[in-house]
């Protein structure tokens, strides 16, 4: 891959595609660390949040994993507002930080569900770290994506 | 100074800090006095954002986030 390839971000879960915009969070709504999308997940139990592009996991969470591909693009997936008060109840990593992963490849384990019933919200912000709002393209409308489906290309 | 110490100082220095927590994106932290922090300082030291309620507030400085807080606490 060149500097100049685009990437294609797949959606880490399943469940409905909302504008950053909507997400309950100001940081993520303010596009403070980059443009993106979010997806509300789908609510079915245990789920495995996928890696939305190839690359390294240069940094890895329980509730957030940022990739950087080997173009140096780095797309943060948070799993969840506020869930650093976790402290990584409930969350099975299948990865260590540093690891090379292929798109669309097993991250962490987690519950949706649980997250809700705890009293937060279990939307997944997806950000094109430090992008330009114009090199997202192909973003995907508003409305339901399987995990793995495209859900923006990040021109570059 | 480094970006841990300019961000120390723009918080009102170790004295004023209750509490400093990283998360995936921000240092969310809890100050004993609000006046002595600096929105300014924090931007200039590379903060993209500042989101204060009361006495706490998530600097938001993206995915080295652990990293600085790490340092910070070294200065601490």
């Amino acid at each position: 891959m060149t500097d100049a390839s685009p990437v294609d971000v797949l959606a880490p879960v399943s469940g409905q595609v909302i504008d950053l915009a909507d997400v309950p969070d100001p940081v993520f709504a303010g596009a403070f660390v980059g443009p993106g999308l979010a997806v509300d997940p789908r609510r079915d139990g245990r789920t495995v949040a996928l890696a939305p592009a190839a690359g390294r996991l240069v940094k890895l969470h329980p509730h957030a994993f940022v990739v950087q591909t080997a173009g140096g693009a780095g797309v943060l997936t948070h799993l969840g507002i506020d869930t650093v008060q976790l402290d990584g109840a409930g969350f099975e990593l299948h990865v260590a930080e540093g690891d090379e992963v292929a798109a669309g490849a097993p991250v962490v384990t987690w519950d949706p569900a649980a997250v809700e019933r705890d009293g937060r919200s279990p939307t997944v912000p997806v950000v094109a770290l430090d992008a330009a709002a114009e090199a997202l393209v192909d973003r995907h409308e508003p409305g339901p994506i399987e995990a793995a489906g495209l859900l923006f290309t990040w021109t570059r | 100074m480094d970006k841990a110490e300019q961000i120390l100082a723009a918080l009102g220095g170790t004295d004023n800090i209750v509490e400093i927590e990283p998360c995936a994106t921000r240092l969310r932290t809890e100050v004993h006095d609000s006046s002595l922090v600096d929105e300014k300082a924090l931007k200039a030291a590379g903060a993209f954002g500042v989101i204060a309620s009361g006495v706490t507030y998530q600097v938001v400085v993206g995915p080295e986030a652990d990293t600085i807080a790490t340092d910070i606490e070294d200065l601490m």
